[in-house]
């Protein structure tokens, strides 16, 4: 794999949100207006770069068995230096997200690459991938919370947008536009990647004939739903 | 006494954790398929929750903000969160293997659940007492609850239902969710008036 | 300095004392575990049928480990393969696996019931039988839109006439489609046995047999031409008990309706 694939594999093909379904929680919650989002993307993104840099660097010394409890402990101490930094710099935005600022520690995406990645590869590609994930994490967002600001409240950015900002649809900024609009964009990810055949969930192993058929049947379940 | 009784009741419908407080999102598309399931992990919630904020709000009160560490906050929490789940996994196991064996595959996911991060700290920032902590983690883990079974009905319902294509699975599971915290957005504003 | 050290210090300690208090516990509270029962697990297939007897796969594993003498050929789908498996582990002797096979119990097809409501809704039994308690007139027969065909996993049944059949010899009694049925009409017996009653209505005679003319009407004939005492009329509905029956063959030409069968 390339450097170059290495990255963009996060923003589309193993996108976080999207198709792996990592994070939901901060993705609904800080996606009310673009303005929150990036903030929220890029303050991930940062704890993932780190975290999963000093993951890398410290694969070979950590000890198997205690490895999520040690994963867990870098990420907090990460998080705790971003919440400083956005407390200095950006009253505001600490004020946006809120609770959700010290609850990176928990979303899934961060200890999910370091299982799946960081301690496996090296520092620069984990480095990259990092880059990548938080890429498409903040990417998609924005793009949840242009569609919540741009409809729900009139404005992009704060800059309120002729017309609609007369005749907004505020439920999009609430918390069940929150649901519906990532319902939708799942449902248009769904949509495009329906081209490539799925494979039945029910696969050899969990089969309880799988002893008996050694996969002579299997053929058949290669569904073409 | 009253403030209790709001504390909880507001824990439970109006800022609902899962439903409009976005916490807990993973085991609610997760869990929440089956009765059984769902009421394993919100009872598995519950009992985390409280002791949680049993053991941190102590540990903020009278360690971190005397000496001036509430920065450590973060840290020092889910540290003490994965230990404790840990050692519930561990005497449940010895002392009640019936609970053990109904809540057991829960309580690892619990510990990066960001509802029981989420409920210690929102105890703090709201500078609650320690009864009023223990209720609102009460309150909240009992939303979390009615939130999980009520939605467990619903999606049986879905599986059932003739639905488009590219929506099947977790697109129309969200868009339920989106209608189900739609009406929990209707408990906004009555329960303060109900003791006004 | 200080300042480093007084966030370090109790971070460290904090640390030091969770480790001590999971690592006293974990020893005092220890629960022995036989190191049999991982290897024991790993043998069987994990389906969790439940067809052991045992509450899944786990609690088999448990039972044959804890408790001497807990017969190793109880696993049905895993077959005489699995059997042997676990009489090695475990250091018994091998004991056959009783094979069984699925049997729908319904005989109602499109020629000896008639349809209700003309239903065009999602083809499946599950929501057919949400909506009018399926299309049929028989509420408690086979619903004949093939969740159990979906679920087999040796393609071993098929449709005939709006209703499901078990091919018996490709059958390896997983008891997946027992589980999926909404009504419940399939259930596994003795693979090598094969007398069963094709009929699940519960209503007294009169009632079922306007709704079905296959379905058993509780006469009690079979009981009493059965020489081994094996059949029983429960709930206006005929039941074998395969513990006692010789498979004889007096009932299946003796039955009024012709529901109970070689099959």
């Amino acid at each position: 794999m390339t450097k170059l694939q290495n990255f963009t594999k996060g923003i589309i093909k193993e996108n976080p949100v999207l198709v792996l379904v990592l994070g939901t929680c901060p993705t609904l919650a800080t996606s009310t207006n673009v303005m929150s989002a990036l903030g929220m993307g890029a303050a991930t993104t940062i704890v993932l770069l780190c975290s999963n840099v000093v993951i890398s660097a410290l694969r070979k010394t950590i000890p198997d068995k205690v490895r999520i409890p040690c994963f867990i402990v870098l990420i907090a101490g990460f998080v705790t230096m971003v919440q400083m930094l956005v407390k200095a710099f950006s009253p505001a935005l600490d004020e946006a997200l809120g609770i959700y600022l010290p609850l990176i520690v928990v979303n899934c995406i961060i200890l999910g690459r370091a299982e799946m990645f960081a301690q496996k590869n090296s520092i620069v590609d984990s480095a990259i991938d990092g880059l990548g994930m938080g890429a498409g994490f903040t990417l998609t967002l924005v793009m949840m919370g242009t569609i919540r600001e741009v409809f729900g409240n009139g404005t992009w950015l704060g800059f309120p947008i002729p017309v609609l900002s007369d005749n907004n649809i505020s439920i999009l900024t609430m918390a069940p536009g929150g649901f519906f609009v990532f319902g939708l964009l799942i449902a248009v990810v769904n949509k495009f990647s329906q081209n490539k055949p799925k494979k039945r969930e029910f696969g050899c192993e969990g089969c309880p004939s799988a002893d008996i058929c050694h996969g002579k049947n299997c053929g058949e379940v290669e569904a073409d739903d | 006494m009253t403030k209790l009784i709001i504390i909880l009741l507001s824990a439970v419908f109006i800022n609902n954790y899962i439903l409009s407080r976005f916490l807990g999102i993973c085991p609610f598309l997760g869990v929440s398929k089956k009765l059984d399931s769902a009421t394993g992990m919100s009872l598995a919630v519950i009992f985390v929750m409280l002791i949680a904020t049993a053991v941190t709000w102590p540990i903020q009160m009278f360690l971190l903000n005397p000496n001036g560490l509430g920065y450590l906050q973060t840290i020092i929490f889910i540290l003490v969160i994965a230990a404790l789940v840990q050692l519930v996994e561990i005497v449940l196991k010895r002392y009640i293997p019936a609970l053990h064996k109904s809540l057991g595959v829960y309580l690892p996911l619990i510990t990066t659940n960001c509802a029981i991060l989420g409920v210690t700290i929102l105890n703090i920032d709201e500078g609650y007492t320690f009864v009023e902590a223990m209720v609102n983690s009460l309150g909240s883990g009992l939303g979390f609850m009615l939130a999980m079974i009520m939605f467990s009905g619903v999606r049986s319902k879905l599986e059932g239902a003739d639905i488009p294509k590219s929506f099947k699975g977790l697109p129309i599971t969200l868009v339920a969710a989106s209608v189900t915290s739609l009406s929990f957005m209707g408990f906004g504003g009555i329960i303060e008036n109900l003791f006004a | 300095m200080i300042e480093i050290l007084t966030a370090v210090v109790p971070v460290v300690i904090i640390g030091l004392i969770c480790a001590a208090v999971l690592v006293v516990a974990s020893k005092i509270m220890a629960v022995k575990e036989d190191e049999r029962l991982p290897e024991v697990r790993e043998c069987l297939p994990g389906a969790n049928c439940g067809a052991c007897g045992f509450a899944g796969c786990d609690g088999y594993a448990k039972a044959l480990v804890e408790k001497e003498g807990t017969p190793t050929n109880l696993c049905i789908p895993g077959a005489d393969a699995v059997s042997l498996k676990l009489s090695e582990i475990l250091g018994v002797e091998f004991e056959d696996v009783i094979e069984q096979a699925a049997v729908v119990h319904c005989n109602g097809d499109c020629n000896a019931t008639e349809d209700n409501v003309d239903y065009r809704g999602i083809e499946s039994c599950s929501a057919a039988k949400l909506i009018f308690g399926g299309k049929g007139t028989c509420g408690y027969g086979c619903l004949g839109l093939g969740d159990c065909m979906n679920v087999c996993p040796q393609n071993a049944i098929y449709l005939k006439d709006g209703l499901a059949h078990v091919c018996r010899l490709e059958c390896v009694g997983c008891g997946l489609c027992v589980k999926t049925c909404p009504n419940g009409l399939i259930s596994l017996t003795p693979a090598v046995e094969d007398v069963a009653v094709l009929c699940s209505n519960k209503d007294k005679g009169a009632l079922t047999r306007k709704v079905c003319s296959n379905g058993c009407i509780g006469c009690k004939k079979c009981e009493k031409v059965c020489p081994v005492d094996a059949i029983k009329v429960k709930n206006n509905v005929a039941e074998i008990d395969y513990e006692k029956c010789v498979c004889c063959d007096a009932c299946t030409g003796y039955c009024t309706t012709g529901c109970i069968v070689r099959v």
